[in-house]
This record gives C-alpha cells, sequence and structure tokens, in this order.
C-alpha cells in the first residue's frame, strides 16, 4: 500500500524497485540459509537410515559404504539382547507413560484452579523444578535415594525414576489447555446439574484429552528414550535398550544398531502421521479451536 | 502471572457444602495435588535431599559415611576437576550461543516467512527432536570419522584436505552439542516469532519503518521472553551432559555430566559425585536468578495470556 503510494512519484519509483529488490535478496538468502540448517538437522538421520544397509567391515559400522545388505534387520532381529532390552523398554515406557499423564494432570489442573494459593505456587514451583535439574543430577540422587532407603532396583524403580520429569511437561502441556478453557461451558454443565465429579468427567477432562494425549506420547518417548537414569537403575536382568546400545558403542557402532534404529524412526514418523490426522479429526469435529499439533508440542 | 490471576472460581463455587456427595466432591478438589506433592516428594525432592546430604559427607574405601565435612566441595573445586567445570560452562555458553545462532534464522523464517509450509517445515524441525538423542548422537560418529561422509564433502568443497581429525575431540563435542539441542532452541523461538501479529508490523511498515528498523525495534522486543526460554532451554540441559561428551569427545572432550557419571559407575566415590552434582545446580540456580532479573522468568511464555 505504501509501495503504491510511493510509485505515483516518479523519481521514487527507481528507488523503491531498488529496495524492493534488496529485499527479494534478503528474503532469499534467508531461504538458502534455511535449506542448508534443514541439512544440518536431517543428514544425521538420514544418515542412520543410509548405513543401516551397508555392508560394513568384520561386523562393524564403517564410515564408507561398502555395499547394500538387509542382512542387519534380520542380525537386529534375531539379537536376543536386543529384543529383551526392547522390551523392557517397552514394558518400562508404557506404565510410566500412564503415570505420568494421570498425576502430570492433577498437577496441570490443581496449578491453576486448586482454591488455595500456597498450593498453586508450590505446584508450580515443582514443575519448574523439574525442568531445571540436569539429569545426571536426578538420576544419581536416584540411585542414592534407592539404596539408602533399600529399595530394590528393578522395573518399579526405573519406572517412577522415568515418570518425574514427564509429570512437569504433562502438567505445563494440561496447564496451557486449563487456562485457555472456555468456562461457559461447565457453568451451563452447572446449571444442568452437573457438579464437582461430574463435570470433570464429563466436561473439563475431554476438553484436555488432546493435551493429554500428546504428554502421553512425550511421556512414553521420553522414557523410551531415556539413558542416564536407566544407567544408574538398570541391574543385569532389567536393562533398557539405550542401555543397551550405549554398552554396544564402546566396541565401535554395530550396524544392527542403525537396523534397529530404522524401524525405530518408522514408528517415530508412523506415530507422527497418527497425530497429524487425530488432530486434524479433532479440529475439525470441534470448529478448529484445538490446538495444533506444534504449538502443542512447544507446550502453549 | 496471568495464570493465577484467574484461578479462584468456578470449580469451588460448584461445590456447595450439604449433601455427602457435595461434600465428597469438595474434599476432592482439594485433595487432587496432593497426589502429584506426595509422588514428587518421593521420588524427586526425596532423592535430591539424600545427594545433598552426601556432597557433605566422608567418602571411605568403597562406602560412605555420614557427616559433616567440605572436603568434597574442596576437591571438586581444585585442579583437574576445577579445570573440567570451568571447560563445562564454557562449553555450554558456546554451545547456546552457537545454537542460537543457527536457530533464531531458522526460527524466523518459519514463524513469519514460511506461509502454508509453516507445519511441515516445523514437523521436519521436529522429527529429530523425537529421534533418540542417543541414536542421533551415534551418528554423528559416523558423519564425523577419519575417512567419512563429511570429510569427502570438506574435501569436494576444498574447505579441508586429507583426513578428518575431529573424532575424539572438542570440535566433535561442539557440534554435536548444538545439533543435539537446535531443536529445544527453535521451538520456543518459533513459537515466539509465530505470535507476532501482523498487524503490528504492518503498522510499523505503514508509519515509514524499513524492514530492518521493523525488526529491531518492533519484532524482536516482542520476541524477547521467547529468546529468554529457548537460552534456559539450552543452557541448562547442557550443563549436565552426558552422551554428547561421551561418544564424541573422547578421553580430551570430557564435562561435568561425565565426570559425575564416572564417580558413581567407575571410582565409586559417591559423596564427590554428588559434591559436583550440588554445584551444576548452584550454577543453573545462579543462572537462572540472573535471567529472572532480565526477564519476568518463564511465565510470560510459560502460559499464553
Amino acid at each position: 500500500m505504501s509501495v503504491l503510494q510511493l510509485t505515483t512519484r516518479p523519481g521514487l519509483r527507481a528507488r523503491t524497485r531498488r529496495i524492493t529488490r534488496r529485499v527479494d535478496m534478503i528474503d532469499t538468502s534467508l531461504w538458502a540459509l534455511t535449506a542448508v540448517i534443514f541439512v544440518f538437522l536431517l543428514a544425521p538421520i538420514v544418515t542412520v537410515v543410509i548405513f543401516a544397509f551397508n555392508q560394513g567391515e568384520l561386523g562393524k559400522q564403517t564410515s564408507v559404504i561398502t555395499g547394500f545388505t538387509t542382512r542387519w534387520f534380520a542380525a537386529a532381529w534375531d539379537d536376543p539382547s536386543l529384543r529383551s532390552s526392547l522390551m523392557v523398554s517397552l514394558k518400562v515406557a508404557a506404565p510410566t507413560a500412564v503415570i505420568a499423564v494421570i498425576i502430570g494432570t492433577a498437577a496441570g489442573l490443581a496449578v491453576v484452579r486448586h482454591p488455595w494459593k500456597p498450593v498453586r505456587r508450590t505446584l508450580e514451583a515443582l514443575m519448574y523444578y523439574l525442568l531445571v535439574v540436569p539429569e545426571i543430577v536426578l538420576a544419581i540422587s536416584l540411585l542414592i535415594y534407592f539404596t539408602r532407603t533399600n529399595f530394590t532396583l528393578g522395573y518399579m524403580t526405573l519406572i517412577a525414576g522415568h515418570s518425574t520429569f514427564p509429570i512437569a511437561v504433562v502438567a505445563l502441556i494440561v496447564r496451557s489447555r486449563v487456562v485457555a478453557l472456555d468456562g461457559a461451558l461447565e457453568d451451563a454443565a452447572a446449571d444442568l446439574g452437573a457438579r464437582g465429579w461430574r463435570s470433570l468427567v464429563d466436561v473439563v477432562l475431554p476438553q484436555l484429552l488432546p493435551a493429554m494425549i500428546t504428554g502421553l506420547i512425550m511421556a512414553f518417548t521420553f522414557s523410551f528414550d531415556d539413558l542416564l537414569v536407566s544407567e544408574m537403575l538398570a541391574t543385569p536382568t532389567v536393562s533398557t535398550l539405550p542401555v543397551y546400545i550405549f554398552g554396544e558403542t564402546h566396541a565401535g557402532i554395530t550396524p544392527n544398531i542403525y537396523a534397529m534404529a530404522t524401524l525405530m524412526l518408522a514408528v517415530t514418523l508412523i506415530g507422527f502421521s497418527l497425530i497429524g490426522l487425530f488432530y486434524r479429526f479433532f479440529g475439525r469435529r470441534t470448529g478448529g479451536d484445538q490446538p495444533s499439533l506444534t504449538s502443542t508440542v512447544a507446550g502453549h | 502471572m496471568s495464570a493465577v490471576a484467574a484461578a479462584p472460581g468456578r470449580t469451588s463455587a460448584s461445590s456447595r457444602a450439604g449433601s455427602p456427595l457435595a461434600l465428597l466432591a469438595w474434599a476432592f478438589e482439594r485433595l487432587t495435588p496432593l497426589l502429584p506433592l506426595v509422588w514428587l516428594a518421593l521420588f524427586f525432592l526425596g532423592p535430591l535431599a539424600f545427594t545433598i546430604i552426601y556432597a557433605f559427607a566422608n567418602a571411605t574405601f568403597g562406602g560412605v559415611e555420614l557427616g559433616f565435612t567440605l572436603t568434597n566441595f574442596q576437591q571438586a573445586l581444585s585442579g583437574f576437576y576445577l579445570h573440567i567445570f570451568l571447560h563445562t560452562i564454557v562449553f555450554a555458553a558456546m554451545g547456546t550461543a552457537g545454537a542460537f545462532v543457527i536457530g533464531m534464522p531458522l526460527a524466523y523464517v518459519l514463524g513469519r516467512k514460511a506461509g502454508r509450509y509453516k507445519t511441515v517445515l516445523a514437523v521436519a524441525v521436529l522429527i529429530p527432536f523425537w529421534t533418540s538423542f542417543l541414536l542421533r548422537t551415534l551418528s554423528w560418529e559416523t558423519l564425523l570419522a577419519a575417512g567419512g561422509p563429511i570429510q569427502a564433502v570438506l574435501n569436494f568443497l576444498h574447505l579441508h584436505s586429507g583426513q578428518l581429525g575431529w573424532i575424539d575431540t572438542n570440535k566433535a563435542v561442539a557440534i554435536g552439542l548444538i545439533y543435539g539441542y537446535l531443536p529445544l532452541m527453535v521451538i520456543p523461538l518459533f513459537v515466539a516469532f509465530d505470535r507476532v501479529p501482523a498487524e503490528i508490523l504492518e503498522a510499523s511498515k505503514d508509519l515509514g519503518a524499513s524492514r530492518l528498523r521493523t525488526f529491531l525495534n518492533v519484532t524482536l522486543p516482542m520476541v524477547r521472553p521467547g529468546v529468554f526460554t529457548a537460552i534456559l532451554l539450552t543452557f541448562v540441559p547442557m550443563t549436565g551432559e552426558f552422551v554428547v561428551p561421551a561418544l564424541l569427545g573422547g578421553n580430551k572432550g570430557v564435562l561435568m555430566g561425565g565426570l559425575i557419571y564416572s564417580q558413581y559407575l567407575g571410582a565409586a566415590d559417591y559423596p564427590l559425585g554428588s559434591a559436583m552434582a550440588v554445584l551444576v545446580m548452584l550454577l543453573i540456580g545462579m543462572v537462572l536468578i540472573a535471567f529472572s532479573r532480565l526477564t519476568k522468568g518463564f511465565d510470560e511464555v510459560g502460559a499464553p495470556a
């Protein structure tokens, strides 16, 4: 608009054109930079997939492609330690995710709505402490704590250890939804006789469902990926996949690991697509005011 | 903060005393926070307290004797350990700066320029974020190896000749740190840029501001809280980072996280490791206080108004 006004004056036309060209150049270079950054971001992931099909040498991964093979996928599938640690990881991640969602949702609700201010303050402070304590500190603390209090290390301690950090993540995601809730719905429900528990189950929780599902997936992923807490709390019989992979890396990377990583990546991408579809479905059904996938993942 | 200000309300109004059912609802509402509070006391605050107690305990041969001594801190703050501690601070700062320099233009393009490609590109940023950190870092071991893909690219571009000796050095650790934390840096920045209302930028343009002026005087102040959040989210976990130096740093690239780890699963000097952990927490506490003076803290970005 302002450009149009300027161009009506002949002397300024050339200058405007110069400025427009310069702006185009800035945009072009910004996009070029973005392309380079995306190469940087995705290169390691592409590398894993490519090298999963690499022959390697003497059963180890090499840094150059030595030939195409699919045998590592079969090898990964047949590797008993890989399989058992994968099973342990799944058995830990699933209950961790459920616990984190239940406790995180309770925290996310209470931090906004609890009638007593000290309770809200305490919960909020705890959530932020959880986010800023480095994982290594939490990991060693849990080890000292469980050994000193004579807990036997196993599934239970691993699940308890994994659940703490995701609780904060779930609570933050849920909180941002609770803040944005439309109170009129609950007022209407109350007028129709739904109070307390009924209102929570029938009115509030359904609105929080997308946030809870995002939280569930994030908690599962966190537990599934976690190395440090698992390293400290693992026992010879209860040991997770990242612990196994980390142990293997000391003797050089085996191609099995890349093959399995490729499979996991495929699962992640399928999961992503499912969430995308889920949001599209939800967005349409509720009139499009649901949070988008990216904004929920980013926690706002 | 806005979330708390809006808090007292609806739910408490709905529970009027009288019937036993209403009483139950009243109690339920007040007792929900017990669940997170008890759980976190048991599995978060309790463990942290033990670490603090251990930091003042005496290390005996293969064991721990509770007491009060400052020798662990003295040891952690002298010689090689002090060197690693300072080295870690420098590395976390450099890694954060590196991620910021790369993340800022990316977030700007995603938030303000991408238009209808926004979602697709944002998901592309999230893919590494959702991929195992361990595996992503492991992949750099292949990429950076002597004779590997990066060497081939650099040789081709004449930026480097001969064998690439980056693996097991600080250079590899820096690359791994920046790479690993880039998504954590980009996401809050992207959200911040995305939220700047287009009308305000248009108004600035109509009032005659150049693009640079608009960016410096309008956009940048509006994304500032997001910038602080992004820097905190990157810097804080970097100070305790373990995986990257362990896989890419070799003996030369040890950081604090690895040092604490080895006190537990190597040297078995628990009190020394605990003292180091307490020092890392103190460092983070100091950074947080410094930041809370610069901004109102997480809250500005944590909850949308």
